[in-house]
């Protein structure tokens, strides 16, 4: 049965939610999208409807979050409070429903991340878990961990510096560089608290992509293993499955409605079969 | 918490790595800062804001350097909420926490730092507007407080009650339909906006009632002649101001 981390939203209902909850986390650049990118046509491959989210997408505050970080004056308590509007607008409008269809929710951070940056400002911790109470328990957490020596390099010659990922708004040090490490470094230290605190999956980022992506895939194998939806199909063996549910015992002897169940019953098996076997084996994605 | 002022605090620090958040809005206003907050509460209709605009009026002539906020004002934030209210977007706790964005950002803007500076500050609707509002539309009650945990809490709040018809009577005479969120149409209690409107308004005055003796609610009469509600509120105010030093501002 799925939980909240303590309350309920009104209206919402999280008693028939027969998806899974995936997170990935992770500081900035330890390579948190090049995974989603990876996991969900893997996922997809299998037969597995697949919905990606993450932080700034909604539809409610999305736009209005990058307009006030365009500013360099959104404060600590506000910017708090405005990733809590966005992320639940994704929670009750894209969350619960995908996870109400069935869909395999890939989510790229959570309130995890929001928490470390609010406690980073130093935002009352109470005040914080009372506001992400409302948050799901997800299936499982992933965390991306790279050392601040390994995160350096990966974002300094990638994208270089932004004002807010280097925490300027909190460190104003001489340059973003001194800015960047004070703030990564603090960021860390929660994740790693945060980590103990909600038993993240730990997974060191500096393996490489294709690592990564192999430690990933089989810790979502495991989750979707203990899905209660594959047994209820796998232990259907001695009936035929069929594609019309109104298909009623005079129909069974019908050939032509046969085979198509026939066909149908196959098809499901091998898309089950993959994701049994497809552990690490699958695909390699290229560039 | 003592809120001390003087200390050297930054403008958040002073009030926010506190261990509790829930005990901190219980904090007066006159306890820490040179400034004084007056804020007024009451349904729509209770004639709340025009009390207000004379006693800042008052105040200004008495030589005070006086700032008035609004509810749901910030420009950061507004065009979200403005957004989410034309596209009906919003849910109860959507609702609850883009109105709470808009009053962090005054506060830490605007309300925070200008009580420090020993500016009066006018509060039209406080944070025990959201209290009533998102609780009737089915928001936890102790969720509600703690999300507002940050704030203030005021020199002074004038609860302006009214009997519910009183301010109906008031409100259906100026005006032609309620917007959407406003007659609490989200929470379906009824297809007919004016009903509806009615029935979301019963629900926050019984909110309000609640909060008289939670949050010690300065009630003012809101039926009496609007005179004499004025001097009730000048009267009250002038014995806080009276306390106060550092506020006046050369003209």
């Amino acid at each position: 049965m799925r939980q909240t981390y303590g309350k309920l939203l009104p209206g919402m209902r999280i008693s028939d939610l027969s998806g899974k909850l995936i997170v990935i986390e992770g500081t900035d650049g330890v390579g948190r999208s090049t995974q989603i990118n990876l996991l969900r046509p893997w996922l997809e491959e299998q037969g597995h409807a697949v919905l990606d989210t993450g932080m700034t997408r909604s539809l409610l505050a999305g736009d209005g979050i990058r307009r006030a970080k365009e500013g360099n004056n959104l404060g600590r308590v506000t910017q708090s409070l405005f990733y809590a509007t966005d992320f639940v607008d994704r929670l009750e409008n894209e969350i619960v429903p995908a996870l109400r269809s069935g869909f395999i929710v890939l989510t790229d951070r959570y309130v995890y991340s929001l928490m470390a940056r609010a406690f980073v400002r130093g935002m009352d911790s109470k005040w914080i878990r009372s506001i992400y109470s409302v948050a799901l328990k997800p299936d499982a957490t992933f965390y991306l961990r790279l050392t601040i020596d390994q995160l350096v390099p990966r974002v300094v010659f990638s994208r270089g510096f932004d004002y807010w990922e280097s925490g300027m708004d909190l460190y104003p040090g001489r340059d973003m560089y001194d800015s960047f490490c004070n703030y990564q470094t603090a960021l860390l230290r929660e994740f790693d608290r945060l980590s103990e605190e909600y038993k993240f999956e730990v997974i060191e980022a500096s393996a490489g992509a294709g690592e990564v992506f192999g430690r990933l895939k089989a810790g979502i194998f495991n989750i979707l293993e203990a899905d209660t939806r594959k047994e209820f199909i796998l232990t259907r063996d001695k009936k035929p499955l069929s594609i019309s549910s109104s298909a009623g015992k005079a129909k069974i002897d019908a050939a032509p409605q046969d085979t198509r169940a026939t066909e149908f019953e196959l098809v499901l098996r091998s898309i089950l079969a993959h994701a049994t076997h497809g552990n690490g084996k699958t695909a390699v994605h290229h560039k | 918490m003592e809120i001390t002022s003087g200390n050297g605090f930054g403008p958040f620090e002073a009030f926010l790595p506190v261990p509790s958040t829930a005990t901190r809005s219980h904090e007066h206003a006159d306890e820490g800062f040179p400034g004084r907050l007056f804020i007024v509460e009451g349904i729509d209709g209770s004639g709340k804001s025009t009390q207000l605009s004379l006693l800042h009026k008052w105040l200004e002539s008495k030589g005070y350097g006086v700032v008035f906020s609004e509810w749901n004002s910030s420009p950061l934030v507004k065009d979200t909420t403005k957004l989410g209210k034309k596209k009906k977007m919003l849910t109860a706790a959507t609702f609850s926490l883009i109105h709470a964005t808009d009053f962090a950002d005054r506060t830490e803007k605007s309300i925070l730092p200008l009580l420090k500076a020993g500016a009066v500050v006018l509060c039209d609707r406080y944070i025990y507007t959201a209290f009533a509002r998102d609780v009737a539309r089915g928001m936890d009650r102790e969720w509600v407080r703690e999300l507002y945990g940050f704030a203030v809490k005021p020199t002074v709040a004038f609860y302006f009650r009214v009997p519910l018809e009183t301010a109906i009577g008031r409100l259906l005479d100026g005006r032609n339909g309620f917007k959407y969120y406003e007659a609490g149409m989200d929470l379906e209690l009824s297809d007919d906006p004016e009903e509806s409107f009615r029935l979301f308004q019963g629900l926050i005055l019984k909110e309000y009632e609640d909060m008289i003796p939670e949050f010690a609610l300065t009630v003012i009469d809101a039926t009496l002649p609007i005179e004499v509600q004025q001097a009730q509120v000048r009267q009250i105010a002038k014995a806080h101001l009276d306390k106060a030093t550092n506020v006046r501002v050369e003209r």
